[in-house]
């Protein structure tokens, strides 16, 4: 400050070869004459502009800031053309900033979900229990619950089974490349499969909207849940194909004769419902046996070397089949001798 | 001359000889940033003890009906000593994990802020959320610390993590509820906290 005073004070008002040229070197004088210089009126510099005259506003005079406005003005055409400038960069910087700011409440507006998060527990547990029941009345549209916190819940449990089942099965991957497996496969079914099934609807003409189509594909993966849950822990093959077909089948029949009482035709019915029972039950499938081969592998490796590998897979069946051949022969012989 | 003096000067500064001793109260109108008026060390940083330990006891007994008001400071310091004694305890174990304690419970904070704000009328802030999970993860850093002791593969450690994770989640929803008014929601809220603790005991437990 005291270095801009000094230099003024010795050379005429208007001189144009201080060195002073670019504005804001720390100085906390605005020296209007230099303000003819362009770069302060550039839009990106706008921001930076704002900020430090804010904090020199703060530090000049009030006396010093009166006889600055009188040079501005004194310098006539050349001193306007600068501040017109800056005045424009300025409007359009804070048109800008409100556009942006409106487009991010308009679309990062979570509150539009908010009407499809009011729930209660108790028609949580009754949502989950009918999506194993199918109906049997196709000529009533039947009624689909517009929820979302039952499925988003169901979705993070199967990522939740699938990264437990991962873990148990002793595979040492870095936990993050596990979860975005587990995440990836999950949600990618729920929002691909329910965007797939939208479109087939539309072009069937069936009368369901996306959120409808998603609350009864989430809520189809409560099925899911159970028979990955039990045969994760229970490495039994036969358990698991059983469980397939009736736990997945319950729920693939209650999605199933959901969207048949919706839509109108057979040819329509058989495709839409046939896409949607075959990507319903094998996505279990393949949830099975994509996570559930590791798990044989490593237990034939802890078991050692002496295993014939013929004998890996059917491992234990045999024993339940050994048990059950005994049995039966037992039986046989018990009734032979009565008789 | 004497006693005009004695009863002019201060009586408590005792000192009777300099009628001109100007007390150290009156400094502020000179200095306002005098050592004097300076807030205790604690209380500018927003650490409050006494605070800090009525919480930790509320999320160590989950049967004690949690206050709604203490739950509007949003205090981080708490739970900023529980990650680290988490990550710790894991270290203890012989598992480097900060970094992983960090991501999830970055993550879980933004789903359950995310969540919470959807489903309750009241405006719910990061800061509050942040503050909560992080006092309610002190039952898993007690398991986590019974992980260097003995492993938790067996049969009682299954049973006694699904018993931690029942102890974090019902505290952290009962915290949310008193503080949201959500009554008759407190399952609804316990289940997403229940699944990001989970996968916290799965880092602890695998």
């Amino acid at each position: 400050m005291s270095g801009v005073g000094g230099i003024r004070n010795g050379s005429p008002e208007w001189g144009g070869f201080d060195d002073n040229i670019i504005q804001g070197g720390g100085s906390a004088v605005i020296d209007m004459e230099n303000m003819d210089d362009t770069s302060g009126s550039s839009f990106e510099d706008m921001g930076e502009m704002h900020q430090r005259m804010k904090e020199e506003e703060d530090e000049v005079d009030p006396d010093m800031a009166a006889a600055e406005d009188e040079d501005g003005e004194f310098l006539g055409v050349k001193g306007l053309k600068g501040q017109l400038g800056r005045q424009v960069a300025d409007q359009v910087w804070q048109a800008g900033k409100r556009q942006a700011s409106k487009a991010f409440n308009l679309y990062a507006n979570i509150d539009i979900l908010r009407p499809y998060f009011d729930v209660e527990p108790i028609q949580v547990r009754n949502r989950l229990l009918e999506s194993l029941i199918p109906v049997r009345t196709f000529s009533i549209p039947q009624k689909i619950a517009g929820e979302l916190y039952g499925p988003l819940m169901l979705v993070f449990t199967l990522v939740a089974i699938l990264l437990h089942g991962m873990k148990t099965s002793g595979t040492v991957i870095r936990e993050g490349t596990l979860m975005g497996t587990a995440i990836g496969t999950c949600f990618g079914y729920w929002l691909g499969v329910s965007s797939f099934i939208y479109f087939l609807a539309y072009l069937c003409n069936a009368q369901i909207t996306m959120l409808q189509m998603m609350s009864l594909l989430g809520y189809g993966l409560f099925g899911h849940c159970i028979v990955l849950f039990v045969t994760y822990n229970v490495h039994f093959h036969f358990l698991f194909y059983v469980f397939w077909l009736v736990i997945g089948g319950l729920s693939t029949l209650r999605v199933v004769s959901i969207l048949v009482s919706r839509t109108v035709g057979s040819t329509q019915r058989l495709i839409l419902c046939g896409t949607v029972s075959a990507l319903h039950m094998l996505f279990l499938l393949y949830l099975h046996f994509a996570y559930h081969k590791v798990v044989e592998g490593i237990l034939d490796t802890l078991e050692g070397p002496n295993i014939p590998p013929f004998q890996r897979v059917p491992r234990d069946i045999q024993l339940v089949s050994n048990n059950v051949v005994n049995a039966t022969v037992k039986t046989i012989g018990l009734l032979l001798e009565t008789h | 001359m004497p006693p005009e003096q004695l009863t002019q000067s201060v009586p408590h500064s005792g000192h009777f000889s300099e009628p001109t001793y100007t007390p150290p109260t009156l400094s502020y109108l000179n200095d306002p940033n005098s050592f004097e008026d300076e807030l205790p060390l604690l209380d500018e940083l927003g650490i409050n003890f006494s605070h800090i330990w009525q919480k930790t006891l509320t999320v160590l007994n989950p049967m004690k009906p949690a206050d709604g008001s203490i739950m509007n400071e949003s205090d981080l310091t708490g739970p900023m000593i529980f990650c680290l004694a988490l990550g710790a305890t894991l270290l203890l174990s012989g598992k480097v994990h900060f970094g992983y304690v960090y991501e999830i419970s970055a993550v879980g904070c933004l789903g359950i802020y995310c969540l919470l704000n959807l489903m309750s009328v009241t405006e719910v802030s990061c800061g509050c959320v942040a503050s909560v999970l992080g006092y309610c993860l002190l039952p898993m850093v007690l398991l986590s610390s019974s992980a260097v002791i003995f492993s938790l593969q067996g049969i009682i450690g299954t049973i006694l993590t699904v018993a931690v994770i029942g102890w974090c989640s019902l505290s952290a929803s009962k915290m949310f509820i008193s503080a949201l008014s959500m009554e008759g929601q407190q399952l609804l809220v316990a289940y997403p906290c229940a699944l990001l603790y989970g996968v916290f005991a799965l880092l602890t437990v695998f």
